[in-house]
């Protein structure tokens, strides 16, 4: 599990990906906010669901390259 | 090595957008703002506080000032004199006035709904406006203090456009001098964040919107049958 945090002299690749996707995710929120008239609580609720498949895929990708 | 430079640019970038994002919250980060609507660009709080600072975003004021070419439809319809929502179309007194309501983020320069020669243009209120003080808080009584009035005759008779800005505006230019022949769709002014364009048809005219739809100056048809009394 040490390599999702580093791995031999750069960031791991869990960690990284999992701090860009977040980050990407959250100006991507704000744009969709800004785009549609959609309810913020139902804005909430499907942000939050995506985040967190693409966290679960990030886990799941680094755990079958792990394995 | 290099991984890790790559990596930590990376993170930067993203880290930019987010620092960006916090600072300009909740109005749009300049990041994202090529990508909105000019209503969500600039939304109407932000222009509000802007409007008591006195101060303007440049990319705001070049969208405000902008002046595209338009292209008059075919015919002797009347057009739309500015860009805006038709909010009233009432008749009185033999007259029907087409009110048009312009918004922030519309395009502010009006053009000449039909052809013909400007008999005048009266300015109402315009030397009350330039003191502040006591006659100011006194104008502020009044709900529309500032107007520029463009009488037009036409083969059919005549036509006015009323051009009214706001006491926090208190601008209008007008291109148009009495006397001077213009044409359907010619720039004949401009409201400096100002509100409403009031159109003043014989009531003969038939109207072709209604309250509600939204117009283009010099390029959306709002009347025909523009006839002499």
């Amino acid at each position: 599990m040490n390599s999702f945090f580093w791995t031999c002299g750069y960031l791991g690749w869990g960690i990284f990906s999992l701090a860009v996707f977040t980050g990407l995710w959250l100006l991507l929120t704000d744009l969709f906010w800004r785009l549609q008239s959609i309810r913020i609580s139902r804005l909430l609720v499907t942000m939050a669901t995506g985040w967190i498949i693409g966290v679960g895929l990030i886990l799941l990708d680094f755990y079958i390259g792990n394995r | 090595m290099t991984m890790f430079v790559l990596q930590i640019v990376i993170l930067c970038l993203v880290a930019t957008a987010i620092v960006l994002w916090a600072l300009y919250f909740p109005y749009p980060s300049p990041l994202i703002r090529r990508w909105l609507p000019p209503r969500k660009r600039w939304p109407e709080t932000q222009i509000r506080m802007w409007l008591k600072q006195g101060q303007f975003q440049r990319a705001f004021l070049r969208h405000f000032y902008s002046d595209p070419e338009r292209i008059a439809p075919p015919g002797n319809s009347v057009l739309a004199p500015a860009d805006g929502l038709v909010t009233s179309a009432e008749i009185r007194a033999g007259v029907r006035y087409l009110v048009i309501a312009l918004s922030f983020w519309d395009m502010h320069v009006q053009r000449s709904p039909v052809s013909g020669r400007v008999l005048h243009v009266e300015s109402r209120g315009d030397g009350f406006m330039d003191g502040e003080g006591r006659e100011f808080a006194f104008l502020r009584e009044k709900s529309c203090p500032v107007q520029k009035r463009l009488v037009i005759a036409t083969d059919a008779g005549q036509v006015a456009v009323r051009l009214i800005t706001s006491i926090a505006a208190r601008r209008i230019e007008t291109w148009v001098r009495d006397g001077e022949e213009i044409e359907r769709g010619q720039r004949i002014g401009r409201i400096l964040l100002g509100s409403t364009v009031v159109l003043e048809l014989p009531a003969a005219t038939k109207l072709l919107v209604r309250m509600g739809d939204r117009v283009w100056a010099g390029q959306t048809a709002v009347a025909e049958g523009l006839t002499a009394p």
